[in-house]
Formats: C-alpha cells, structure tokens, sequence
C-alpha cells in the first residue's frame, strides 16, 4: 500500500499541467509587428545539413525540421520578423514569441504560452523585468537575460527565465542561419 | 470472498465514495481537456499525433526549402491545433501510464468488493487495465504507423469512461441503495 501511495503521489508531481495562454498571438503580433499593413509567413523547411547546423550552433532543432519566420511588411518592406518558439521542460512547454527589426536587432520578446504550474514562476520572471533586456540585442548575441533576475526572484522563476532564455537563444540561431 | 463493500464498514464505504466521486472529478476535467487539446473525432486525434511526414509534407533530405504565403492577423492569432510530437509523447506516455496504472488498480480494488459474478470481476478488471493500453498504444501507432489509429486512442478513452462509469455505478447502488440503510 505504501508503494501505491508513493507511486500515486510521485506521478501526481511529474504531470503536466495543461497549457495557459498568456497574452494571444494576435497581440503579440500587433506589439512585435507594430505598423505593419501586410503578412507573410516564410516556412523554412531544413535539410539534414541545414539541421545539424542548427544544432552545431543552438544545440537545439525545431520538432518538425521546419521554422515559420512572420514577416511585417509597411509599403511592400520587410519592417519586422516574428519568430514563436516552444521550449520543452519537465513542467510542460511554454512558447516565447521573438521579434527582430529591420536591422536584426531584438525588438521585443514576449511570453505566449506557459502551463498551469510554471504561469507563477513566468509571472514572476517577467515581473523582474526579464524581457526588457533583450531589447536592442543583436540576433547573435548571447542571450544572458536570465542572470540579471538571479537572486531577484524565486529558484522556479530563475530556471523559467533560463527556458525563456533558450527560446530567444533559439530563435535568434535560426534568424541568423536562415532567415538574412 | 471476506471482501464485499455491501456488507462492508460505513468507513470503508465513505472512503470508496471519496475515491469514485474525486476520480470522478477527475475523468469530467480530463475529458473536457481532451476536447479542448485533441478533439473527439478520429481526425483531430490523428492531426494531434500523427508525424507531419505522414500529412503531405515531403521533406527534402537534402536540400533545404523555402515556402511563402501571405497571411492575415487573423491567421497568424489562429491557434494551430495542438500537436504532440515524439519527444512529447514519451514524457507524457512516462508520466500518464503509472498514474493510469495507479487509477485502474484502484478501482479493480473496488471491483473486487462488488457482488458481481466472477466471470464479470475478470472483465472489469481487464477492461480497467485495458482502456489506457489502447489509449497509449493508439497514440504511438497514430505517430509510427498509420494515422488511422487515432480510433484506438478514441476507444481506449471511451473505454476508460466505461469501466469507470460500471465500477462506480455497481458501487454506490451496492453500497448505498436504500433498502440497506432501512436494515441498518
């Protein structure tokens, strides 16, 4: 019986909570695109080369070997890149959105879907001021944010800016490779 | 057999009805997030599951592709459906089938106290078992195979409803019918 007790409570801790949205996409779009009168959707579909060039460079590959940059465009010129990445934890998954200017500095980064149970600790995150660091960051610049919320917020929120960390480092790989 | 919830203590039978009535809850809320991540239909679970190579995307090996197409604010707020991929589905089949393993063992537990024939105790129980087998079996075979599986993973979910559904039913009419209290 206490096996069935410590086995039930074990795989109550390791479930994943179900997905929150944060702030809609449309919303996201209207920040990170802002004056923006048309919308293109470039999907880059990698080939195994093109992968394992990823990989060797974020140490990471999209889920499907395919990145969907959203194009801005104002008078048929690209003003704006949006790219959403998910990043998968123990805790579920949460989807950072990353928008990138004309010049391929980080506009803005904005935190789309968390779960249930890390929604807390990206609050938290975000209250510390975490995506205002990325601002003006070039695409290849490593992405450091996460330090400057350390010992600010709880040992969660530290490892949430971490992941958020990681999106935007993701993202900024695959700007750099396949989107200029 | 000494175990039977009819003539059992009203403590045991509180608990069993804590247990029936909170996995219950449980089962509504699981449902209702199935209907809101995979859907009901074999389609919507085959489109949650099923490896994109499998849904008209030739992928070449080689070469890298680039395809672009206008689309509205509208589009780009459109929720995609909610995917499952590999990696995914390892996490979740790691964590759900020990919990899914510790629910079915529960209620046979129940079953076992049910004045059912024998024959029928061997059925529920298998079914209680047998439901989050197909649910999981259902869902990798959607990714690895075919996605005409999806309608394994529909029959394991229902399945799951059903013999919750019986376990319970018998249970509380078992324990709690009222010519039994009139006895007592």
């Amino acid at each position: 019986m206490r096996i069935l007790i410590l086995g039930a409570a074990a795989a109550a801790l390791l479930h994943i909570t179900p997905t929150v949205t944060l702030v809609d996409r449309s919303e996201v779009v209207a920040r990170l695109l802002q004056g923006a009168d048309r919308f293109t959707a470039r999907e880059v579909h990698l080939s195994s080369s093109d992968e394992r060039r990823l990989h060797d460079a974020a140490g990471w590959t999209p889920p499907d070997d395919v990145i969907t940059f959203y194009l801005g465009k104002r008078a048929d010129q690209v003003d704006g890149v949006l790219v959403f990445m998910r990043v998968d934890s123990p805790h579920g998954p949460l989807e950072v959105a990353v928008g990138f200017d004309k010049a391929g500095a980080i506009r803005g980064v904005e935190v789309t879907k968390a779960t249930v149970e890390t929604k807390p600790w990206i609050v938290e995150a975000l209250r510390a001021g975490l995506t205002s660091q990325y601002r003006g960051t070039a695409a290849n610049a490593p992405s450091a944010a996460a330090t400057t919320v350390k010992g600010k917020v709880g040992m969660m929120a530290e490892y949430m800016a971490e992941l958020i960390d990681r999106g935007v480092a993701h993202a900024g790989a695959s700007y750099r490779l396949f989107y200029r | 057999m000494l175990y039977d919830l009819r003539r059992s203590d009203a403590r045991v039978r509180w608990l069993v009805t804590l247990l029936l009535a909170t996995l219950g809850v449980a089962y509504v809320f699981g449902a209702w997030m199935v209907g809101m991540y995979a859907g009901f239909t074999p389609r919507s679970v085959a489109a949650t599951y099923v490896e994109p190579s499998m849904m008209n995307m030739s992928m070449p090996a080689e070469t890298t592709t680039v395809v672009e197409h206008d689309v509205t604010l509208e589009d780009m707020g459109h929720e995609e459906q909610h995917q499952v991929d590999r990696a995914l589905l390892i996490q979740d089949t790691h964590v759900h089938v020990p919990m899914y393993g510790v629910i079915a063992a529960l209620l046979s537990i129940v079953a076992l106290g049910l004045a059912i024939p024998r024959w029928m105790g061997f059925a529920l129980i298998t079914l209680l078992f047998a439901a989050p087998w197909l649910d999981f079996m259902g869902m990798w075979l959607t990714k690895l195979a075919s996605p005409r599986f999806a309608i394994v993973t529909l029959a394991g979910g229902w399945a799951m409803g059903l013999g919750y559904t019986i376990v319970a039913a018998l249970a509380f009419w078992q324990m709690w019918r009222p010519e039994k209290g009139a006895q007592q």
